[in-house]
């Protein structure tokens, strides 16, 4: 009862007009930003500082506003994800993977809303989450410990043959890639450069936006100028429909125990510092799969490949308030500029904040609701006027994509070594689709692979070189059986699969080929 | 047999990466695994995967014909030009230029792939500079949109504090 | 009619049009004031920048907005050699830097920069490091806990925020050596990502002891998670924090502050340097810093100018001797 008073608090602190407009500004701002490759929400929330320094806005004002920003890009990511197949951020990866083969499908604005309604589920849930379950969830986190944070990362890359309908081998290549990219930089656990070859550029390792913006974004650049003038140039073709904008009722029910399960699944993985928001999606998707897709239509534009990582990377922003707020730890990147936010207006984070500032606490908590209503309430009408981008002829939208891309990464970098790496790598992404290896595991590899390196090698440390350290817990072996029978299974009851799946395969979509 | 190819590369690849791995200079100061082994471990998944497609190839994709990889080594160059041309002649002369050239090579008419690239310079400048305050590299003409959108920010009072980005003197 | 000229005609007419600002005539006044941030948004030398730009503005002090670069890229090192190799004259660029800048100096960590080729302005203040244990811990002392690592350094996990050999790992080794642990190179220690993490880590029970900023440990300790066992500044801290005992007056002559500052590029006018240090100066003394240090957990640490700049040179050779010490530096 005393949190429904608390909440009550809350809310008549951030209703007022100058609170509404900023999240409202700051939900309009953060889809843009969210939407536009090579800008993620953390970035989005940083350059927007000094917007809030600059407008002499109090604490609570500040942080609705920078969290507005930071669920609107969640929600805005999903855009060009859909639209495009470029993902507007990293967590919206995921998205791509049925999103555009539903736009290709002429069901871009039925995947737009819902998309949107996933996300609205995701981050509503979350949030009340983040209310009732705050302080029991801090001790979810203090359980793990390296090892278990090392079972957790092997987790996610042992589904990963679940997520690509390709040749497993090509998953194993381009994960190991990916994890190959993340090992160059500064080696913390030694303070030795690795692979660098003595370009300081590379000492604070690749920025994995680079790496993203290059494999996607730029890629896709490569293929039209490829396909030009052949028969499989689609700048000729009539304009993809857009579809219905309303998705059924059905459509939605169909989708409602996914949101669900995803929702709590992405909401963990969101708690746990260091996993975040891209492995929320990403696990949902790979379950979700796992779970539901008898008929082997994931991949394909299936509405629930849509509404699962949707649902799982809202749902993870919520959940990485959690150790945010509750611990001063942050999350993911983008809790981690909102925890340098909350310092410089002199309110420090951790286990007395809920008593300290609740003012602000549940000030913040009021905000994320009425953000997340605005959001949806903002996103569904807008469904017609995204799916509009469709319309622009693929010779001037490319173009466009191509600069935003580098104005994204040179506008945080700074500097063109940058953005030569991205140009390599979008010639990297373009041989890569050729040769039908999945991007994905890719950026899972540049995004986990310092964590995943990191914690196993802090776990034997700390164990002075045992290594039975590693299943050392109840937790750790738990974790590690999942992540066995979700490699081994494909495989036993794969040849069944693989034979359908082969039929299936003229109609694959365009992210795995 | 391109997947022959990639895979003959691909082990190559890996073994160059394990090479690199084992020429990191380890301090006196290593933990119990050390800065060399995980990067092992990768290079062996990636030399087995290799291996695999090495022998259990897929089905050849389409290539395109030599004149449109040289089509998209070009437009690469274009790009890597750009980026290099970025901080010295400031932001919309190179985007503009870049940008038309892209749009042209898609199929735009050349008159007409001016017009696009000028536009879209302004309207990337207008949104990412004016709107959102990204650090971008200025000089003339960009300094000039600035001086005007601060002098519009001062008459209505408040403007995000834009930020700039390392000029070319 | 020359771009540059252009600029100038523009950037005086920003200022014409800008709020107008009340200071005294100075030889130099910076037409562009620019800070250029090492690192991507959001990280500490962002906010330095972009906390001393605002209190600038706000007091005054500067004629206009500062503009924040973000040049991020070998912890520092990028911008470094772009302000040594093509910035050098310019006077109106003043860039972000900590102890974190001094360590990769003095390590060798920007090849072929050293810290004699920019100028040293002045220094925001300090954060004072802390060595602290979970609350539940049996050791309560500082003596006792590397009495501890002496007789079985493998069972002493210290974690904390910076990569080994960072300042963090420094703190505990200078520590160490001054409570006369024969072989430094024993202590255990595991870098985390930041300094919460670490906490968190040691309150989950995978570590020992955690070496890092007061600023980082403040709110655990409030809770009563944590217990600091030492504060290595030179005298005990003001208000709250007057309660940690020193170091030093446990018999271990460690002091370590992560210090955070400025540089200008090396050939900056001697009127330029004049105005940094003057104006940095003046914000320092001032009120509203005074909140700003209070509110980020800054302690006071008051050097500018010549002062400012062989503080820098000092703290480089030690940790270059330490490093050399420890073999980080062969």
């Amino acid at each position: 009862m005393e949190l429904l008073g608390n909440l009550g608090d809350g809310f008549l602190i951030a209703l007022t007009w100058e609170n509404l407009f900023l999240a409202l500004m700051g939900c309009f701002l953060g889809t843009i930003m969210g939407a536009l490759p090579g800008l993620g929400p953390s970035n989005g929330v940083a350059i927007l500082i000094p917007l809030a320094f600059t407008l002499g806005l109090g604490a609570t004002p500040s942080l609705i506003l920078l969290t507005s920003v930071y669920y609107g890009a969640m929600y805005g990511g999903r855009i060009s994800s859909i639209l495009l197949n470029i993902p507007g951020d990293e967590p919206a990866m995921m998205t791509c993977l049925d999103g555009y083969p539903m736009a290709q499908a002429g069901r871009a604005g039925e995947a737009l809303a819902l998309s949107g309604i996933a996300s609205f589920v995701g981050a509503f849930f979350a949030t009340w989450g983040l209310v009732l379950l705050a302080p029991q969830l801090v001790k979810v986190a203090l359980l793990f410990g390296p090892a278990e944070y090392f079972a957790l990362f092997t987790l996610a890359f042992a589904t990963l043959g679940g997520i690509a309908a390709t040749n497993q081998a090509k998953s194993a290549f381009a994960a190991a890639l990916g994890l190959g990219l993340a090992m160059i930089g500064v080696d913390t656990q030694t303070g030795v450069p690795r692979l660098t070859f003595g370009e300081v550029h590379l000492y604070d390792g690749i920025d994995f936006l680079i790496a993203i913006v290059g494999l996607f974004a730029l890629s896709e650049v490569f293929v039209f100028l490829e396909h030009r003038g052949t028969d499989r140039d689609i700048s000729t073709k009539p304009p993809t429909a857009v579809g219905r904008i309303v998705p059924s009722w059905s459509l939605i029910r169909s989708c409602i125990p996914t949101m669900g399960r995803t929702t709590v699944l992405g909401f963990i993985a969101g708690v746990l510092p260091g996993a975040g928001a891209s492995l929320g999606s990403f696990i949902s998707y790979s379950m979700e799969k796992r779970l539901v897709d008898k008929d082997k239509t994931f991949g394909t534009g299936d509405p629930r490949g849509v509404a699962a990582p949707e649902a799982g990377n809202n749902a993870a922003a919520g959940g990485a308030l959690v150790p945010m707020l509750a611990l001063g730890v942050p999350g993911s990147g983008t809790t981690a500029v909102l925890l340098a936010v909350l310092l410089a207006l002199n309110i420090t984070p951790g286990p007395l904040l809920f008593t300290q500032n609740p003012d602000v606490v549940w000030g913040l908590i009021a905000a994320l609701f009425i953000g997340n209503v605005m959001l949806l309430a903002m996103n569904i009408p807008m469904v017609g006027l995204f799916t509009r981008v469709l319309l622009v002829p693929p010779r001037i939208l490319m173009p466009v994509v191509a600069m935003i891309s580098f104005v994204g990464i040179y506008g945080i970098s700074g500097s063109p070594f940058e953005l030569l790496m991205m140009v390599g790598f979008g010639l990297l992404g373009w041989v890569l689709r050729k040769l039908d290896v999945p991007l994905v595991p890719v950026i899972l590899g540049t995004l986990l692979g310092n964590e995943m390196e990191v914690n196993f090698r802090r776990a034997v440390e700390i164990s002075n070189g045992d290594y039975s350290v590693l299943v050392g817990s109840p937790l750790a072996i738990g974790l590690w059986t999942v992540a066995i029978v979700g490699f081994v299974l494909p495989i036993v009851v794969g040849g069944r699969i693989k034979r359908r799946m082969h039929m299936a395969r003229d109609e694959e979509s365009a992210i795995s080929d | 047999m391109s997947d022959r190819i990639f895979g003959g590369i691909g082990l190559v690849l890996a073994i160059i990466y394990a090479w690199a791995a084992a020429g990191i200079q380890e301090s006196f100061l290593t933990d119990e695994v050390g800065p060399k082994v995980f990067p092992w471990i990768i290079a062996v998944i990636l030399g087995l995967s290799s291996v695999w497609f090495l022998l259990k190839p897929d089905p050849d994709p389409e290539w395109p014909s030599w004149g449109r990889i040289a089509e998209i080594g070009l437009a690469a160059l274009v790009l890597a030009i750009y980026a290099e041309a970025l901080p010295v002649f400031g932001f919309l002369l190179p985007t503009a230029l870049a940008s038309a050239y892209l749009t042209w090579r898609l199929g735009s008419r050349p008159l007409e792939s001016v017009v696009i690239g000028v536009l879209t310079a302004l309207g990337i400048y207008l949104i990412f500079r004016s709107l959102l305050g990204l650090s971008l590299p200025r000089e003339g003409v960009e300094l000039a949109i600035d001086a005007f959108f601060s002098t519009i920010g001062d008459l209505f009072g408040n403007e995000p504090a834009p930020a700039t980005a390392p000029q070319g003197d | 009619m020359s771009f540059e000229s252009i600029r100038r005609g523009m950037a005086a007419a920003t200022v014409v049009v800008a709020a107008p600002f009340a200071g005294v005539a100075q030889d130099f006044t910076p037409d562009n004031p620019e800070c250029i941030a090492p690192a991507n948004p959001g990280g500490g030398w962002d906010f330095t920048c972009r906390q001393v730009g605002k209190s600038l503005q706000d007091a005054g002090l500067i004629p206009s907005t500062m503009q924040v670069v973000n040049l991020s890229g070998g912890g520092g090192g990028v911008a470094f050699a772009e302000v040594v190799n093509k910035r050098a004259d310019d006077d109106d660029l003043i860039v972000a830097a900590s102890s974190a800048t001094a360590t990769r100096l003095a390590q060798g960590a920007y090849p072929g920069n050293s810290m004699d080729q920019v100028r040293w302005l002045g220094s925001i203040g300090a954060d004072y490091g802390v060595i602290a244990v979970a609350a539940d811990s049996e050791i309560d002392t500082l003596p006792e806990l590397l009495e501890q690592v002496q007789e079985n350094p493998s069972e002493v996990n210290f974690g904390g925020g910076s990569a080994v050999g960072g300042w963090d790992h420094l703190k505990v080794l200078i520590a160490a050596q001054e409570a006369g642990v024969e072989d430094v190179r024993d202590v255990k220690y595991i870098a985390f990502a930041g300094g919460g993490e670490a906490v968190t880590q040691l309150l989950a029970g995978s570590l020992q002891a955690f070496t890092g900023d007061l600023s980082e440990a403040q709110g655990f300790v409030e809770s009563g998670d944590i217990k600091v066992l030492a504060v290595l500044a030179p005298e005990r801290l003001s208000g709250e924090f007057s309660e940690m005992p020193t170091a030093r007056e446990q018999g271990i002559d460690a002091i370590g502050a992560n210090w955070r500052g400025f540089y200008a590029p090396g050939d900056m006018s001697d009127a330029a340097y004049d105005y940094w240090v003057g104006q940095l100066d003046t914000l320092y003394d001032s009120d509203e810093w005074k909140a700003v240090m209070e509110a980020n957990g800054l302690a006071p640490l008051d050097l500018h100018g010549a002062e400012f700049e062989s503080f820098v040179a000092e703290s480089v050779s030690n940790i270059e001797n330490l490093s050399r010490e420890i073999g980080i530096l062969q």
